[in-house]
């Protein structure tokens, strides 16, 4: 960053030129797609491409070389999880590696962790803004994940952190070396598919009880171990 | 997880198509350009509001009628309210999030109604209703807060 000094950290939020990126917003209610676009227009995005539900969006993949999703959740007939479900596994994906946002107002703690372990690799809670959406798509810029394929997932690497005091067993076979003998790891809440993710409710109802939901930053800090 | 993990790199990442710094990279002008944006919709945000309490009241009027599956119509009150909870911050009226996030609290419990219930839905959604026909932006300022202890106050009762 060149320019940080005076208005400090809120100049960590400026640098990347984003108008060679193609986008694709999936979200069945058209005012907030409306909204979505028009941030991204004004933060120099110029590929844009809608769609009203994940059926839709999965046949626009076909053609629209998107290198960014920004996804709702609640849809409907195919919701925001089965459309990532579909993109990472599918057999007939076109792009199992793009990069998704998952926009939603489900913020309880299971719901983070269920989006999470469909393959997502940011989640940005709603009420949305033009700062919310930059940082997200701004941490997918910076740290490119590795993809993971382990039993019935296949996504971006869950475990972000590496914790340089772990001394258990590495438990992945590496692909190309890729990995090269470096151990990463995280909190135990984050090291399997939570059971919480596995029991939830995923009717778009209710979980049934009051749990808390969770601010972007605790959403971030969950997330990033 | 499984013994059988494997590591994949992905063909291409985004770092290839994005240029740091120049002519069009997002500043801070550009962000409080987005986020005017924003405030801009506002006034749109309000007619699209309407249009979702007109589809909230005529599944209210239905579930006090008892016409119709009561557990069809609630799903449908909790899908407006919901998309209401989302929309209302995003465009600047926080305490229609608020207050739709009471009532998808409210509904996602329920598979029928009774008239407690009705009661309790009545009362968000004329709280709703309010939030729109006095354009009450953010938090409502002391309308608001007065508004929010006055529900919680009536539900409690009811």
């Amino acid at each position: 960053m060149e320019n940080v000094g005076k208005r400090g950290k809120e100049c960590d939020m400026a640098d990347y030129n984003l108008s060679r990126l193609n986008f694709l917003i999936v979200d069945d209610n058209k005012h907030m797609r409306a909204l979505v676009k028009s941030i991204l227009h004004a933060l120099g995005v110029k590929s844009i491409l809608e769609a009203g539900d994940g059926a839709d969006a999965f046949k626009e993949l076909r053609h629209f070389p998107a290198d960014l999703i920004i996804c709702d959740w609640s849809m409907s007939p195919l919701d925001g999880l089965d459309f990532v479900r579909m993109v990472r596994t599918g057999t007939d994906s076109p792009n199992p590696f793009v990069p998704i946002i998952m926009l939603t107002g489900h913020t309880e703690m299971h719901r983070v962790m269920e989006a999470r372990d469909s393959g997502v690799h940011e989640f940005l809670a709603k009420p949305i803004s033009a700062k919310g959406i930059y940082s997200r798509i701004r941490a997918i810029i910076e740290s490119p994940r590795p993809f993971i394929r382990a039993g019935l997932y296949f996504g971006p690497d869950r475990r972000r952190k590496e914790n340089p005091n772990y001394n258990g067993p590495e438990r992945r076979k590496t692909n190309k070396g890729e990995v090269e003998g470096s151990v990463n790891s995280i909190s135990d809440k984050l090291k399997e598919p939570s059971a919480d993710a596995k029991a939830a409710d995923d009717g778009g109802g209710g979980d049934g009880g009051e749990t808390p939901e969770l601010s972007q930053d605790e959403i971030n800090a969950l997330l990033n171990g | 997880m499984s013994d059988d993990s494997e590591i994949i790199t992905p063909p291409t990442n985004l770092q290839s198509k994005v240029q740091k710094g120049g002519p069009g990279a997002v500043d801070l002008d550009a962000i409080e350009r987005a986020e005017q944006v924003i405030a801009n919709l506002a006034d749109d945000y309000i007619n699209w509001a309407k249009e979702d309490l007109v589809k909230l009241e005529d599944a209210y009027k239905k579930l006090k009628e008892g016409k119709g599956d009561q557990k069809e119509l609630l799903q449908g009150v909790f899908n407006v309210a919901h998309d209401m909870k989302g929309q209302g911050g995003s465009f600047g009226f926080e305490l229609m999030t608020a207050v739709g996030d009471k009532l998808c609290r409210l509904v996602e419990k329920l598979d029928k109604v009774g008239p407690k219930e009705i009661e309790k839905i009545r009362i968000y959604v004329d709280a709703m209703q309010v939030i729109i026909s006095r354009s009450l932006k953010g938090d409502g300022g002391s309308e608001g807060k007065q508004l929010l202890m006055g529900l919680e106050v009536m539900v409690q009762k009811s």
